[in-house]
């Protein structure tokens, strides 16, 4: 675990209930990680409230830098959303069991939900530098609320589901993924529980060549196996979503 | 040292941090069978602390012994099993379990957890924190510390009662009962209702049980609750604590432990206070509404 003090590089909205935060976090950059994996953030002053840090996702890296991608869903991340160019936060990481990636080249499908499509880019930019074929698909309710094509590498096929079918493919993602599946060698996902729950739904039958691995959320107060408080219940027992996960089997958890 | 439930079983404390810097390290509960703990929502941050219904989840104490004793046997820093029950029994069969095995330094018994059946009102009753005591101290020869609540009536009467019947250290405090509300769903946010409160916010209530409990007996006492700095351990210590644990600020600081070690040196330092002894319940010597020593009269009056 790195601890760093980082400075905003930028902390702008990406879309519609996505914020783009880029550090200057040359320790944590250089110590590697694998997609999936998480960073604990203060998102208070020093010593003040909220007391314990919260999770992101790691959405990209680049020399020296990495990036999280958020919404404001409560104090924490509303004051997160105010820190300007300049401003240092300290954080913790890089936690948890990110996903893990075939051996040989294979096609990568990739379902992301709000704020689950954060880890999906770097999971992408990964996967590419690896020899992969990527297909990403979001769903989001609305046009607006969707990451921008160009969010994605050049290289990544983006296939976008809105439910009001203002773009892309109407209804819910995972009304559309059949054709996908069947391309698909290995399916990853990231978002909210009901998606996850329809995810598993739409891919019992069809899906479990694919080994789909999803990425948890729980409220993590330490973020690294102390706390007990992240519990996860998995077909295997009681897990930790923090240090057993957040990265499980889709099947075992739904 | 770290506070039970919230270090876990030190593998991967370890991993991070030189453990042997500790003055010990105490495990999250240990439990005679497997428990898997409580639903979700587990925890809740509060104003200045968290409540916590965690349930004591764990392997059972079989699993850990066999898992966990070995690596313990290879620290420096002596191994505090923290154990729950719910009879004075179960207490009885784990430190039997817990006896003689090699890297176990000492037991501290949890007669205070709000988060399971039973255990908090062990620690409530000074007849069922006795007999607790008892149970655990005729099956082992490890030291016992006894764990205290601060929600019974007369806490230093437990501690007393605890003292008594075979614990040779007192460790106050657990968590505080308490509980969050979520106004939209217009019920209580944790399953159980209660939860245990931690964090700054128990930190007075903890420094008066532990004044409290320094007249009451005369064996060290670990001073627990809303400790994050080192300035923190120096009042616990001038409250008649001999040691304290650090709990909760370990979520918020993965390196509170150390931190906390490196300020009450520096502090120390700063203050010319050559020998950590020399503060150690100074605080105790002004005149206080706090009841006054209770062991001594009932010593003179048996003699004499
Ligand atoms: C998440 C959590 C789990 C805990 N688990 C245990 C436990 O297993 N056994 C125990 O005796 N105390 C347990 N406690 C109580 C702590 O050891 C400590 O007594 C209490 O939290 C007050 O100290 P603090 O304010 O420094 O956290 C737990 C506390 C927390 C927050
Ligand atoms: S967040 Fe504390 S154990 Fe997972």
């Amino acid at each position: 675990m790195i601890r760093e003090r980082a400075a905003v590089l930028s902390n702008e909205p990406s879309h519609e209930g996505g914020i783009a935060l880029w550090l200057d976090a040359p320790a944590l950059a250089a110590a590697g990680h694998e997609p999936g994996q998480f960073v604990m953030v203060h998102c208070a002053p020093e010593g003040g409230e909220p007391m314990f840090a919260r999770a992101f996702s790691i959405h990209r890296r680049d020399e020296g830098r990495i990036a999280l991608l958020y919404a404001v869903t409560g104090h924490g991340t509303g004051w997160l959303a105010e820190r300007r160019r300049g401003d240092v936060l300290s954080l913790y990481g890089p936690l948890g069991k990110g996903f893990r990636l075939p051996d040989g080249a294979g096609n990568l499908l990739l379902v992301a939900g709000g704020v689950g499509v954060a880890p999906m880019v770097d999971l992408a930019e990964t996967a590419l530098a690896r020899g992969h074929q990527v297909t990403a698909m979001m769903g989001a309710r609305t046009a607006s609320q969707l990451l921008p094509a160009d969010a994605w590498p050049s290289a990544v096929e983006y296939v976008v589901a809105t439910e009001d079918g203002t773009r892309g493919l109407h209804g819910r993602v995972t009304e559309h993924l059949d054709e996908y599946v069947a391309w698909s060698s290995r399916l990853y996902a990231c978002g909210p529980t009901p998606m996850f729950a329809a995810l598993a739904d739409a891919l019992r039958d069809n899906g479990r060549r694919q080994r789909p691995e999803i990425l948890m959320e729980e409220t993590m107060p330490c973020g690294w196996g102390l706390c007990y408080g992240c519990a996860i219940e998995t077909r295997h027992g009681v897990r930790l979503c923090c240090k057993d996960g957040p990265r499980f089997n889709l099947f075992d958890v739904f | 040292m770290s506070a039970s439930g919230t270090s876990g079983v030190g593998d991967d404390f370890a991993r991070q941090h030189n453990v042997n810097r500790l003055g010990a390290f105490v495990t999250k509960a240990v439990t005679l069978r497997r428990r898997q703990g409580n639903p979700q929502p587990r925890t809740v941050e509060t104003p200045a602390g968290m409540l916590n219904s965690i349930g004591l989840q764990n392997p059972g104490v079989e699993r850990v012994i066999a898992d966990m004793a070995p690596v313990w046997a290879g620290w420096e820093t002596p191994v505090i099993v923290n154990v729950a029950g719910e009879t004075a029994g179960e207490f009885g069969a784990l430190a039997a379990a817990l006896d003689g095995v090699p890297g176990v330094a000492a037991l501290e018994l949890n007669i205070s957890c709000p988060n399971v059946n039973n255990v908090l009102d062990i620690g409530q009753s000074v007849l069922a924190a006795g007999r607790a005591t008892r149970a655990a101290a005729r099956a082992t020869e490890l030291p016992i510390i006894a764990k205290l609540t601060p929600a019974a009536q007369e806490p230093a009467q437990i501690a007393r009662a605890c003292v008594d019947e075979g614990a040779a250290v007192i460790c106050a405090i657990n968590t505080v009962p308490g509980m969050a509300i979520d106004a939209e769903a217009r019920r209580p946010v944790l399953t159980r209702g209660m939860g245990g409160l931690s964090g700054p916010a128990i930190k007075p209530i903890a420094l008066r049980v532990v004044y409290e409990m320094a007249r009451a007996v005369s064996v060290p006492i670990i001073g627990c609750g809303g400790i994050r700095s080192g300035l923190d351990a120096v009042e616990f210590l001038m409250a008649g604590a001999t040691a304290v644990q650090v709990g909760t600020a370990s979520f918020a600081n993965p390196h509170a432990l150390l931190d906390v070690i490196d300020e009450l040196e520096a502090w120390l330092e700063a203050h010319d206070v050559s020998d950590v002894r020399d503060i150690i319940g100074c605080a105790q010597q002004f005149e206080t509404d706090v009841p006054a020593p209770l062991l001594e009269p009932v010593e003179q009056h048996a003699a004499g």
